[in-house]
């Protein structure tokens, strides 16, 4: 099977554009308390709410106007940017480590994240520092491991591989540890490392926003650098790119993208890792086009699990994210045999 | 003019040091091609001129310009490597990875078009793969896979073209393809030229000026003529090998030569007449053996004669189409007389060496075996109206001579006399 979108690679993002509108609609109308509410109503809701088009659109009140602004859109629009990042970081990893194994949390960014929640969790703390957090000590690990796999001034990407595993194993045996002692905050713990959109409000919106706009932005500006880094680094390097900092500057914005949202979301996992491959068959190689597409297709991907979630009582929407996107992914990966590269 | 100049030029990798002073310069017209051995810094060589691994000690001009001075952006704009084979990671397009090395030339925000493309396009059809454009990399044969990474490299339309073995996996059709479009690009187009090669033959075939690395360092430098000599070669690869002069189109060829070492085990002297090639085998047995072995008398252009250069077997030799001088017959009855054994092998017999055949009657009672191989029969390669065969038919009555059809026979009658 050849990449069937290859030739028609804006037609592809506008057909991924459209989905993403019809997803996101679809998941506004539907919620974990069975309160259905129809799409005319939604669009009048939201228009109401737009400065400028709120003289025009007359202003709603009630619940269901609470519903939509306060609880349901800034979900979606928070699941939107949550695959949509982790998908970019993904896309940027396996792009950078040549591997297809390769995911967001590749640098120890989920396990760091997991370790600072456990210790917000367990310390009790509010709101706003679980988060920090697991930022913090998302973005701690990343950078260790990084240091870890300079070998003679250069990022050796096997040594940083390992170093990842290691950390990750390492911290992963603390937070196993911190579930053990805390008995009463175990489910908790677990409930986190399984990754939930539950619970979002704008103002995560608004912390997570500029992180994934810039991360985004400066990754696009190194994809040209990332096809030329396929051929290898050393032919990466005779043809102009200056493949140390392209690799600095591309593993810190992945890790950055993927710290931003496990901090607030937990571990979701299979997004970053699969989305990627799914545009890859579906749109071929090149990263000018790759990243966008994975991106939207993160985003499509994401909403439409946690409609799931919030239709099947809120379970963990990473248990939906496996349970949905590794049949879908097997049934490309075998239809495509041997075609996705690698 | 000096398009490259490399001076005093140290480098390596951590703590290992890896060129250890390296001086050559390379004029824009120049196609010169580097060779050594495993290890001796070939490829290191390469990193540095294109300023992938910084430079230790010493200094890289490029066009007068300092490569320490230049970005990797203005680098490859001037100097393009194919390597040997790098592994695509996807299936991208082979234009899309031709399109590659239109990369330093592209600003951040910049796109292909206009006249990339049209660069683009050039370079594939001047390796000839232009129909191939929106094939995937995956599909491709080794020559076009190898052709496809020119392409590339000239889409960087560099000044310098550095080739990294990149010949190494081709083959020989595609290798002399991808050397004769260099060769082109060299006298029509300007192309510095400057390649790695482990193939000797293909090096002083196309190369203009070789440098011959050892151990970091240049050993020789020069033309091919001058560097390729079988000295140099002892010298670096530890290698016999004999250099000729191909007459189609004057230029040189390396021919290895493995020779055995000769372990003498046994104390027993063995003189082989032979010729024509017949001797090669029983020889090589002999000697395998640990007979000490001696060879005549053999004409110099006698194909024998290189099973004993090879066996390193002490010869007696004539000069050719000549008969049998005094001082070669004399030579050869005196290595007779020392020998406890004498093998004759079945070579025809003519006038120019019957003499041969002669000597071994006259010595036949001063040696302790005498052994006749006959596998044809005598008269089908008697040309001296059946005088030589009377001779080896009357030696057969002699109670030390014994007659064998194979070399085993040669080797078992010599055991049988406890030789």
């Amino acid at each position: 099977m050849k990449a069937p979108f290859r030739e028609h690679k804006k037609g592809f993002l506008l057909l991924l554009l459209s989905i993403l509108t019809f997803v996101t609609l679809v998941s506004l109308s539907v919620g974990s308390r069975g309160v259905q509410i129809p799409y005319s109503k939604i669009s009048a809701i939201i228009m109401s709410n737009i400065p400028l088009l709120d003289r025009v659109f007359p202003t709603y009140s009630g619940t269901d106007s609470v519903i939509i602004m306060q609880i349901r859109l800034p979900r979606v629009i928070f699941g939107i940017l949550s695959g949509w990042a982790l998908a970019v970081s993904g896309v940027t990893m396996q792009g950078i480590f040549r591997n297809p194994m390769a995911s967001p949390y590749i640098l120890g960014v989920s396990s760091g994240g997991a370790l600072g929640a456990s210790i917000g969790i367990l310390l009790g703390l509010g709101l706003y520092y679980i988060p920090g957090l697991a930022f913090t000590l998302a973005i701690i690990t990343a950078v260790t491991v990084f240091l870890l796999g300079r070998v003679n001034g250069k990022t050796d990407l096997p040594t940083l591989l390992l170093a990842g595993i290691a950390i990750g194993s390492f911290l992963g045996a603390i937070t196993s540890y911190l579930k053990f002692v805390g008995r009463d905050t175990l489910q908790e713990i677990v409930f986190w490392t399984m990754g939930s959109l539950h619970g979002t409000i704008w103002q995560h919106i608004y912390i997570v926003l500029p992180i994934i706009l810039f991360g985004t932005i400066m990754t696009s500006l190194f994809t040209r650098e990332l096809n030329v880094i396929q051929a290898g680094e050393e032919s990466a390097a005779y043809l102009g790119v200056d493949v140390e900092r392209t690799k600095f500057v591309l593993l810190t914005l992945s890790s950055l993208l993927a710290a931003a949202v496990v901090a607030f979301t937990g571990i979701i996992g299979f997004v970053g890792l699969i989305m990627p491959h799914i545009a890859r068959i579906l749109i071929g190689p090149d990263h000018r086009w790759l990243v966008p597409s994975s991106a939207l297709m993160g985003g499509i991907f994401l909403v439409s699990c946690d409609t799931i979630v919030r239709l099947s009582g809120n379970i963990p929407v990473g248990i939906i994210t496996g349970l949905f996107g590794a049949p879908f992914f097997l049934y490309l990966l075998i239809k495509s045999r041997g075609e996705t590269g690698w | 003019m000096v398009r490259l100049k490399v001076s005093d030029l140290e480098t390596g990798y951590g703590e290992n040091k890896v060129l250890k002073g390296v001086n050559f310069d390379l004029r824009p017209e120049d196609f010169t091609g580097v060779i050594g051995p495993n290890g001796c810094g070939k490829s290191t060589l390469v990193r540095a001129i294109t300023g992938v691994i910084p430079i230790w000690k010493g200094e890289v001009w490029l066009d007068g310009k300092k490569i320490s001075d230049m970005n990797r952006k203005e680098l490859a704009c001037k100097v393009a490597v194919v390597p040997q084979r790098a592994h695509v990671s996807f299936p991208f397009t082979v234009r899309e990875i031709v399109e590659m090395g239109r990369n330093p030339f592209l600003g951040r925000f910049e796109g292909m078009g206009g006249s990339h493309d049209s660069i683009v396009e050039d370079a594939l059809s001047k390796v000839g793969i232009e129909e191939l454009g929106d094939r995937s990399v995956r599909g491709l044969s080794g020559g076009e896979y190898q052709r496809m990474l020119v392409a590339r490299a000239l889409a960087q339309e560099p000044e310098l073209m550095l080739l990294d073995e990149a010949t190494s996996h081709l083959d020989i059709g595609h290798r002399i393809e991808v050397m004769e479009l260099m060769k082109r690009l060299n006298s029509k187009e300007g192309l510095s030229i400057l390649t790695i090669h482990h193939d000797l033959d293909l090096a002083a075939r196309y190369c203009g000026n070789i440098l011959l690395m050892d151990d970091g360092g240049l050993h020789a430098k020069g033309k091919p003529s001058d560097v390729l000599t079988p000295n140099h070669l002892r010298a670096v690869y530890g290698v016999e090998a004999e250099v000729h002069r191909n007459p189609r189109d004057d230029s040189l060829y390396v021919v290895p030569i493995t020779r055995k070492e000769i372990k003498t085990t046994k104390d027993t002297h063995v003189h082989v007449v032979c010729g024509g090639g017949t001797g090669g085998k029983v020889m090589k047995k002999l000697v395998e053996e640990g007979y000490e072995v001696t060879a005549g008398v053999l004409n110099a252009m006698d194909s024998d004669m290189e099973s004993v250069d090879f066996l390193n077997v002490r010869p007696v030799v004539e000069a050719p189409f000549s008969s049998i001088s005094k001082e070669a017959k004399k030579e050869n009855m005196e290595l007779m007389k020392s020998a406890e054994a004498v093998v004759v092998t079945p070579f025809p017999i003519g006038k120019g060496n019957v003499d041969n055949i002669k000597m071994v009657e006259e010595m036949v009672d001063e040696v302790k075996q005498v052994v006749l191989m006959d596998g044809d029969d005598i008269h089908a390669r008697d040309y001296t109206d059946g005088y030589a065969s009377s001779i080896l038919n009357g030696m057969k009555i002699k109670y030390n001579v014994s007659t064998v059809k194979e070399e085993e026979g040669v080797l078992r009658a010599l055991s049988r006399q406890n030789l």
